[in-house]
């Protein structure tokens, strides 16, 4: 199709620059938008006061002292790690699986089975944690039992192992599978095949997205919310303490927690970059 | 490039890794949903739940004006935070796919890590920062601005601020993986051609890059639909929204049918909303110039 020749409003240097400075200006700027709860967060977690306004009165370590006599904290530090690596590990191994079913075969009914594993990315948390919280109710009153951090792991790994399985699909997309019946023709057993070729060049995808699960699960809120019970999170402790009035010492908190994170993405990245 | 392997779905090897995720996902989510529509027909007595069948929550919910005026201004408000985040991440996603080479990793890190950061806590840090004792009018005072030039704490901007900002990265990755996946060759074909640069983005990347914005338009917007973190912190709970609304009737009213009820009617519009954006985009792509 031929377009009229229209004169350009701009020369190409100056649409280039215009370009260049659209593009690294918004890259900027989200990167300080991004930043900017972050980093006021760690500069009020070492004021002194007791009030969370600036000025400030002092600069000290006064509130990370009194996170670690704290029990409460202590104790929804406890959970929400112990909800974590259970999530993880599920999540984890069912959205590996499925991710393998859902890329490497061609079988009828496999798009509903996509479609089934990864329904929970697109459904509100709260919702899906309502849902389930009336699901864990009507059983536990049929069965008797109380909502507490196995139905919150159950509620997690729901949610997570999607996550898991998108990650880990893009993984088994590039994977290359002469390799397989390469060491098939070898003679290696099934078994073989799987614990010395596919798994180890799986492994990449696999292990960032159990670091994304960790992640994804310890900082959750609505379903930890909806499904814990009495049992409190990180999150849902801090909300708790946020709906009440705030405390000098959820910008600690939120310190400690930055930590482990940023360690924990950095090597996910690692791990991918090696892959690739 | 891994080669599709064809099998019966009732090959066992396939059925064993399949297992799992379908039994999770049956038990847990398909189940929970039908029990949740199956509750809207159900009636409370003394906050006690009775399994008896009636339209009575369903005549409720279409006679409030109430439950639809809410439901309205967050329907608003989601599809206010979609336009905003496509706006802000199709620059930084294409910035990432684009340009950047030696900091791409950095930056993606630095994004993956705020993203996989708690939100409650984000979101205390905003109010921290947008308080009018905060630390935005302190650095607008230092800056010499007089009083306090940034007012918005607890105002429907604050509540959009948050949304916008913790799902602004869904739509970074999805359109940055779109962007990503363009085969140079074709942009280069429209420089051979004559186009412009702003000639070539238009009619070759951006019509490419498509399918990620929408996926980020799609995902954005069912989560929005469904904030309460954002509305009650930011916003003050002064103007409520369908997710509030909905954990109040299960919480503070303890009436279970109403709240299924609410949770059935917000994920329909929602679902419906997407339904409609969709057929007014391929309608537009069939008549407007090929």
């Amino acid at each position: 199709m031929a377009y009229p020749s229209v004169k350009p409003w701009l020369n190409a240097a100056a649409e280039a620059r215009l370009a260049n400075l659209i593009l690294y200006g918004s890259v900027a700027l989200v990167l300080v938008f991004f930043y900017v709860p972050i980093f006021t967060l760690i500069a009020f977690s070492f004021q002194e006061g007791r009030f969370l306004t600036l000025p400030f009165e002092g600069f000290s370590l006064r509130w990370y002292g009194e996170l670690f006599r704290n029990s409460n904290a202590a104790n929804a530090l406890w959970n929400s790690t112990l909800i974590a690596l259970f999530a993880m590990v599920f999540a984890t191994l069912i959205g590996t699986l499925a991710a393998i079913v859902a890329v490497r075969y061609r079988f009828r009914l496999r798009i509903p089975f996509t479609g089934l594993a990864a329904a929970p990315l697109a459904f509100p948390q709260l919702l899906l944690g309502i849902v389930l919280l009336l699901w864990f109710s009507v059983l536990g009153r049929q069965f008797n039992f109380n909502t507490g951090l196995v139905t919150a792991i159950i509620g997690h790994v729901v949610y997570i192992a999607p996550f898991a399985m998108v990650i880990v699909a893009v993984q088994v997309f590039n994977f290359d599978a002469t390799l397989e019946d390469a060491a098939r023709d070898c003679g290696a057993s099934t078994w073989e095949v799987y614990r010395y070729v596919t798994l180890p060049l799986l492994w990449p995808g696999i292990f960032s997205a159990a670091i994304f699960s960790f992640l994804l699960s310890w900082g959750n809120f609505y379903l930890t919310y909806s499904l814990a019970g009495s049992t409190r999170t990180l999150p849902t402790f801090v909300f708790s303490g946020i709906a009440t009035g705030s405390s000098p010492l959820y910008p600690a908190i939120a310190t400690v927690v930055f930590i482990p994170g940023i360690l924990l993405v950095i090597l996910a990245d690692r791990m991918r970059r090696k892959a690739a | 490039m891994s080669a599709v392997i064809d099998r019966s779905w009732r090959d066992p090897e396939l059925l064993a890794k399949a297992l799992p995720a379908v039994l999770l996902q049956t038990t847990c989510f398909l189940a929970p949903l039908l029990m949740t529509i199956a509750l809207t027909f159900q009636r409370t007595r003394d906050f006690q739940l009775n399994w008896t069948w009636s339209l009575y929550t369903w005549t409720d919910v279409f006679t409030k004006p109430h439950y639809w005026t809410i439901l309205g201004h967050t329907l608003f408000m989601a599809i206010l935070c979609v336009a905003l985040c496509l706006a802000i991440a199709f620059p930084v996603a294409y910035a990432l796919a684009t340009r950047l080479r030696s900091f791409q990793n950095h930056v993606k890190v630095l994004i993956t890590f705020a993203f996989l950061t708690d939100a409650t806590l984000k979101t205390f840090g905003w109010v921290l920062f947008l308080d009018k004792n905060g630390a935005a009018n302190y650095l607008a005072q230092g800056l010499g601005f007089e009083g306090e030039l940034v007012n918005i704490l607890f105002t429907d901007w604050a509540t959009m601020l948050g949304m916008v900002y913790n799902l602004l990265a869904f739509a970074i990755f999805t359109i940055y993986l779109s962007i990503d996946e363009i085969d140079r060759s074709l942009i280069l074909a429209a420089y051979d051609a004559g186009a412009s640069k702003f000639r070539a983005f238009w009619e070759v990347t951006l019509p490419l890059a498509r399918p990620g914005i929408w996926a980020g338009a799609v995902l954005i917007f069912l989560l929005a639909v469904g904030v309460f973190l954002e509305p009650k912190v930011l916003g003050g709970g002064k103007s409520p929204m369908s997710a509030e609304l909905i954990r109040q009737t299960f919480e503070t009213r303890v009436n279970w049918p109403l709240g299924a009820a609410l949770t059935m009617v917000l994920m329909t519009v929602a679902v419906f909303v997407v339904l409609l954006f969709n057929r007014v985009y391929s309608l537009k792509r069939h008549m407007g110039p090929a």
